[in-house]
């Protein structure tokens, strides 16, 4: 009962107002950047050519902003806004219109979970158990060497090295498609030749972020577990003749992994904003690129439908990694 | 406490002429730390040893090699460590295997650590602890049988009886302490080295840590050696008493020759600095500083800091002399002559 008043309660009410906060931030802030989306949409169908009667354009300014739901002031704005958002409802694309921003992030969704998914539990699962053992017998040549590769694959900017293994294994040895998330005209299906063709694709992007991220989560758990290899319960264990599994597995590593599950939760919180610069570089389909050309384009309703995900996501780990830290660590206690 | 008579008594654990370095590359310069230097010790069966002196003199160094832990930058540069294996088989543990020298620990020799904070597994209960360092030892034992040990030696050492169901953030200070000594006595090791066990403790909880140890060593006739710098724990405690000086035990001998007549001037600073019922005066401390065990002076360690020094002490390293059977003592003040 203390835990529900004392802990839980407040933390929902904060897990709340934090999410209604980022909401209205991510409804301000379009709206103070210098590009209007009805003056955009007018000047795309000039340059398609159209020429237009000074009063007939008044009317479309009209009629437009009366679609993107820009009509009255910013306060009417805002409740017609949260309205929309209780029914599930993020309004239309500006750009894509008439097609609804549900249905332009339904698409793209399932294209980032399942690439994003995927390398974050290969880069956690692999970067901590292998940069723990790295940690733990860092004298051994085999951990010296993984030690020097990850340190020179990890400030390398992500971009040049998406770039290098498109030009090696999409263009040189062209084992690998160069773009998209499927082939073209390839009909979606849960058929074996279509799976293994979205794997195909996925597997270049997939090994960037993998490779990448696997160096950083590689670095960080090294250091961690020579940190916690220092302990004085790893000395007392070793002394006391406590068998090397035992010491590697359930001293050093349990301990240096409790900070990469706050790390680990973050990581996947983030998957529902897409993976930005890898989307683009290898034409993937995915939120990230949806997001991107919705800044561009200033399409208020995409920017907003994806960062309420984003929103929500995050704020959502956060929530359950301090909810579920007592049982890893039992010296966290709400009550 | 009778003074020990070495004659009758069997060396448990002995070392000849030990060296453990610090070999450590600055810039490519190699920089020596003689932190254990031609350290011969003799220490028997069912006694409490007393290795004493201050910061950075090289009791923990010492205290590793006893283990035979040898962890670079430090390293055995020489001599031989000793044990009685098997009650009458001396053995030269700086030969065996690692895994020969894993079955050793807690069951030959265990450690006393300080009880601090992190002295325990923090996420594990107690009873995971003792299942982790019991069953690396006995391997075909059940986890009920482990429990059932420790819950037995738990209630004859009086700690309380829902101990294992803690983690051990839970416990204070003193009770960590304890526990690590009950948890280092479990497997009867014929030697206990205790690594600053009172230290960090308020003095009525050193009390009942110091009763628990003497209680554990009379039940088991056992030897315990306790590192510490705590000159009045020495005396509560042990029977003899080596004092530590630069990387070399200056002088050893029967706790109360040591308190009532030290030989060497660094062991009398150390005596007079101790404060007595009904004195007044200031107490004195050791003029100067400790040397840097990786720039040690020529000849005596102590000649820079000692007030009778002479011209051959500059030069020369004393050996032991013999004032009477069990004390020695290295200085070029005492039995002159007998120095070879």
């Amino acid at each position: 009962m203390t835990f529900l008043k004392r802990y839980l309660i407040p933390r929902l009410i904060q897990y709340v107002l934090v999410i209604w906060l980022g909401i209205t931030a991510v409804f301000l802030i379009p709206r103070v950047l210098p590009s209007d989306p009805v003056m955009a949409m007018i000047g795309m169908m000039r340059a398609r050519g159209s020429t237009l009667e000074p009063g007939a354009m008044d009317d479309i300014i009209a009629d437009l902003t009366e679609m993107y739901g820009l009509e009255g002031s910013w306060l009417d704005q805002y409740w017609a806004f949260w309205g929309r958002l209780f029914q599930g409802d993020f309004g239309v694309s500006f750009f894509n219109f008439p097609a609804r921003v549900n249905d332009l992030i339904g698409n793209a969704m399932p294209w980032t979970l399942g690439l994003l998914l995927t390398t974050t539990i290969l880069t956690t699962v692999f970067g901590n158990i292998i940069g723990g053992l790295a940690g733990y017998y860092s004298k051994k040549p085999w951990a010296r060497t993984l030690d020097a590769i990850a340190m020179v694959i990890r400030p390398l900017p992500y971009y040049i090295f998406a770039f290098a293994l498109i030009l090696v294994f999409g263009w040189v040895v062209r084992w690998f498609p160069i773009t998209g998330g499927a082939s073209i005209g390839a009909q979606p299906a849960l058929t074996w030749p279509y799976i293994k063709d979205v794997l195909w694709h996925a597997f270049l992007p997939g090994l960037s972020l993998t490779l990448l991220g696997g160096a950083v989560t590689f670095q960080t758990m090294k250091l961690l577990v020579q940190n916690v290899n220092a302990e004085s319960f790893v000395q007392y264990a070793k002394l006391s003749g406590v068998t090397e599994g035992r010491i590697v597995s359930k001293y050093v590593i349990r301990n240096a992994l409790l900070p990469q599950i706050t790390g680990l939760a973050l990581s996947l919180g983030q998957i529902f904003s897409g993976a930005l610069i890898t989307e683009i570089v290898y034409g993937y389909p995915g939120v990230g690129m949806l997001l991107y050309n919705s800044i561009i384009r200033a399409d208020y309703n995409l920017i907003m439908g994806i960062t309420i995900f984003s929103i929500v996501g995050i704020t959502t780990a956060i929530l359950i990694v301090d909810l579920t830290y007592p049982l890893f660590d039992p010296r966290v206690r709400y009550y | 406490m009778d003074a020990a008579t070495p004659a009758k008594k069997k060396a448990i654990i002995r070392t000849d002429k030990l060296q453990a370095y610090y070999i450590l590359d600055m810039q490519g310069t190699q920089k020596i730390v003689k932190a254990v230097n031609d350290v011969s010790l003799t220490i028997y069966e069912n006694e409490i040893y007393g290795i004493a002196g201050e910061s950075g003199c090289g009791k923990t160094t010492l205290l590793k090699a006893l283990f035979n832990d040898f962890v670079p930058p430090m390293r055995l540069t020489g001599g031989s460590i000793f044990y009685l294996l098997d009650g009458d088989r001396e053995v030269d543990v700086t030969g065996l295997s690692p895994d020969e020298m894993r079955q050793l620990r807690m069951e030959y020799i265990s450690y006393i650590p300080q009880g601090s904070m992190s002295v325990f597994n923090p996420v594990l209960k107690l009873k995971e602890t003792y299942e982790d360092f019991v069953g690396s030892h006995r391997k075909g034992q059940s986890r009920e049988e482990t429990f059932e040990l420790a819950r037995h030696q738990i209630e004859v050492l009086g700690l309380p009886a829902n101990v294992l169901e803690l983690y051990p953030h839970q416990l204070s200070g003193g009770m960590r302490q304890r526990v690590t000594i009950a948890l280092a006595s479990l497997l009867r090791p014929r030697v206990m080295i205790g690594d600053e066990p009172t230290t960090a403790l308020d003095v009525v909880v050193q009390r009942g840590v110091i009763q628990m140890l003497t209680t554990i060593q009379k039940d088991m006739q056992n030897t315990i050696i306790l590192v510490t710098h705590d000159m009045g724990v020495h005396a509560n405690i042990a029977d003899r008493i080596g004092i530590m000086y630069a990387g070399k035990i200056v002088e050893e001998g029967p706790t109360t020759q040591i308190f009532s007549e030290p030989l060497h001037p660094y062991t009398q600073f150390l005596i007079n600095s101790l404060p007595k019922f009904g004195d007044k005066n200031v107490r004195g401390s050791v003029p100067g500083s400790p040397p840097s065990l990786a720039d040690l002076p020529s000849g005596c360690p102590f000649h820079p800091r000692c007030p009778h020094v002479k011209d051959i002490c500059r030069q020369q390293m004393p050996d032991f002399s013999h004032p009477d059977e069990n004390h020695k003592v290295a200085c070029w003040l005492i039995g002159e002559g007998n120095h070879g």
